[in-house]
């Protein structure tokens, strides 16, 4: 199987000058499979359709987590409802802001082994997929190898048909 | 006095040497200021090239105490940055910012106050970057906690901080670099500054009140979020602050007494490095002393070779010379030349390389005025020791004036930035020009009064 093969074909994605309330509402409705269930992260395209970065729900959490508690010790300090008030105040933030823009991609005709060696080589769990042109045409998330993981094995132990 | 001057000029060969390591001072000097290429960098390379193009020996540039690069300002530079790296981990710093604000009972003006006295108090004996960096951190969960506009907080403390610096030998690379050059002790550090440093400060605080003071207002509900917080907890490791503050107050003790002792400050912190490393039962020296600035350590290094290439050349003779023609040998009014100019050209500068550039100056200066004194009679002439002070306060007060003036501007704005609030260039300088300005008026009148007036 190749990156391809098991990519979902590009449908959501954010741009930067989405705001991060717009952000995490296409984050939590993207489409995967049949359904509507949310993504864990989105390429981000410029208007020209150029592939600029990609914004995880971990940047997400980053965007509000304060940089001065990263510099000591103060997570002893904080208090009931801070979490809650600094993401209220960061809903208006740009995706540009925080988005990761060294993005780790993968090609269309990749086998999974290279995409799965970029994600552990980069520590990433989801690449997006360029075609030749270098446009993105889709996204292997970490849980969709392990799918693919799964079907093997599965495959194998029953009696390894097909 | 003009006589004097022309007769000494001739004594400069302005030739093929000469002018190799002038453009070579000032390319770089250029570069740093350009920034597109690491200042480290080019100060590394330039010094290289000072000792390839042959302007000094390898010999000079690394052992002469004239030219070449002064250790005694690497060490202690290095030996703070190891006991500060020792001590920031126990959470000491966390406890005396959280318990600053408790003693401020919360209320927004008495924090910024409390916080800016703190600031200034530890940035006397620490770096000013490394202060901003200790005390930031809390001053910013605290703003949160209130919900107050955290700018005037990072704007202030950065201001403080750099007042703060001037008050000691150890406060500020420019003091330590003076002291070196000058051969000026801690005490008389303690002696000359740190009276108009108190003064400025004071009048800092009363002029924050009237910016900020106002507009700050804070509920009652957020307030206890404050005073709920525990600063107990911040400590991790209770041991190692006892041993520290033992230590510290060893060094600082040192200090005061390193004249008496004919020690060199250096040697003084570089005993509370090695004995705050051996007491901590540290396993992995490798670690703490990796932390340190070598970016900036390798910075001073450079320096020191490429101003001591034009100090042999005779660059910075001839520029003494100039300056004494501007004005006329007046030593009042160099002193104040020297003061005013210091504290622009740092605002806009790195006061580091202004100074370093300064001093020898500054020294070939006093021998254009008293050739027949040398060593310590020279260096500690009655009429030269307000110049030093004021090259002090202009050089160090002087970073306040704009968001690049010192490191501590550079590194709020960039904490400000992150946090979503940027601080323009504009708006840094409407808040630290004034101060910066009322800073060096004060100043300006102490050195006045005390050197030419009261004469003590």
């Amino acid at each position: 199987m190749k990156a391809k093969d098991l990519m979902i074909p590009l449908q959501d994605y954010l741009t930067p000058d989405n705001n991060l309330r717009e952000a995490v509402n296409r984050l939590r409705t993207a489409v995967r499979g049949e359904d509507r269930v949310g993504v864990k992260g989105l390429p981000v395209l410029a208007s020209d359709g150029k592939l600029v970065g990609i914004l995880s729900i971990r940047d997400i959490i980053k965007a509000i987590y304060p940089t001065y508690m990263s510099m000591m010790n103060l997570g002893q300090f904080s208090w009931d409802g801070m979490l809650e008030n600094l993401a209220r105040q960061a809903g208006g933030r740009k995706v540009d802001e925080f988005m990761t823009r060294d993005v780790i991609t993968a090609a269309e005709d990749d086998p999974l082994m290279e995409c799965v060696d970029l994600m552990f080589k980069h520590n990433v769990r989801r690449l997006p997929v360029l075609d030749r042109s270098r446009r993105v045409m889709g996204m292997i998330y970490e849980r969709d190898v392990f799918f693919a993981i799964t079907k093997s094995m599965l495959e194998e132990n029953s009696g390894g048909e097909k | 006095m003009t006589e004097h001057a022309t007769a000494a000029v001739t004594q400069i060969v302005m030739g093929p040497v000469f002018w190799i390591a002038t453009v070579l001072f000032l390319a770089t000097y250029a570069l740093i200021i350009w920034e597109k290429v690491h200042k480290t960098i080019v100060a590394i390379f330039g010094a290289a090239l000072m000792i390839v193009a042959g302007i000094m020996t390898q010999e000079e540039a690394f052992y002469s105490i004239d030219l070449g690069v002064d250790w005694n300002v690497i060490f202690l530079l290095i030996s703070m940055m190891i006991i500060i790296n020792i001590m920031k981990p126990t959470g000491c710093f966390e406890y005396l910012a959280i318990k600053s604000a408790k003693i401020a009972r919360g209320q927004p003006f008495m924090i910024m106050a409390i916080f800016s006295v703190v600031t200034a108090v530890v940035s006397a004996f620490l770096d000013n970057v490394t202060t901003v960096l200790l005390i930031a951190p809390v001053t910013l969960i605290i703003c949160q906690a209130l919900e107050l506009d955290i700018v005037p907080f990072l704007i202030s403390e950065a201001i403080s901080s750099n007042i703060g610096g001037t008050a000691t030998l150890i406060g500020d690379p420019p003091n330590i670099m003076i002291a070196s050059k000058a051969q000026l002790d801690f005490m008389a550090f303690i002696y000359h500054l740190t009276p108009v440093i108190i003064v400025v400060l004071a009048a800092y605080i009363v002029s924050i009140k009237l910016i900020f003071g106002r507009r700050m207002t804070v509920k009652e509900e957020l307030r206890l979020r404050v005073m709920a917080m525990d600063e107990k907890k911040a400590i991790t490791d209770p041991i190692l602050i006892r041993k520290s503050l033992v230590v510290l107050a060893v060094t600082i003790t040192g200090f005061v007494v390193h004249g008496m002792l004919n020690l060199q400050p250096a040697t003084i912190a570089l005993f509370g490095a090695g004995l705050l490393l051996l007491v901590s039962g540290n396993r992995e020296p490798q670690k703490i002393l990796a932390e340190a600035e070598w970016a900036s350590l390798f910075f001073f290094i450079g320096l020191f070779i490429i101003i001591g290439g034009v100090v042999k050349v005779g660059l910075m003779k001839w520029m003494a010379i100039e300056v004494l023609k501007i004005t006329h040998g007046n030593l009042f009014g160099t002193t104040m030349m020297v003061m005013w100019f210091s504290a622009f050209a740092s605002a806009f500068i790195d006061n580091i390389p202004y100074v370093a550039t300064m001093n020898p100056l500054i020294i070939d200066m006093a021998r254009q005025l008293w050739p027949n004194l040398e060593g310590v009679a020279l260096l500690h002439h009655p009429d030269l020791m307000p110049m030093w002070w004021s090259l002090a306060l202009g050089a160090c007060l002087g970073g306040n004036g704009t968001a690049i003036g010192a490191s501590a501007n550079v590194v709020v704005i960039g904490m400000a930035e992150k946090m979503g609030h940027p601080i323009s260039f504009k708006k840094f300088m409407l808040y630290g020009m004034p101060l910066m300005i009322e800073s060096v008026i004060i100043s300006t009148l102490y050195v006045w009064l005390r050197y030419y007036v009261f004469k003590f």
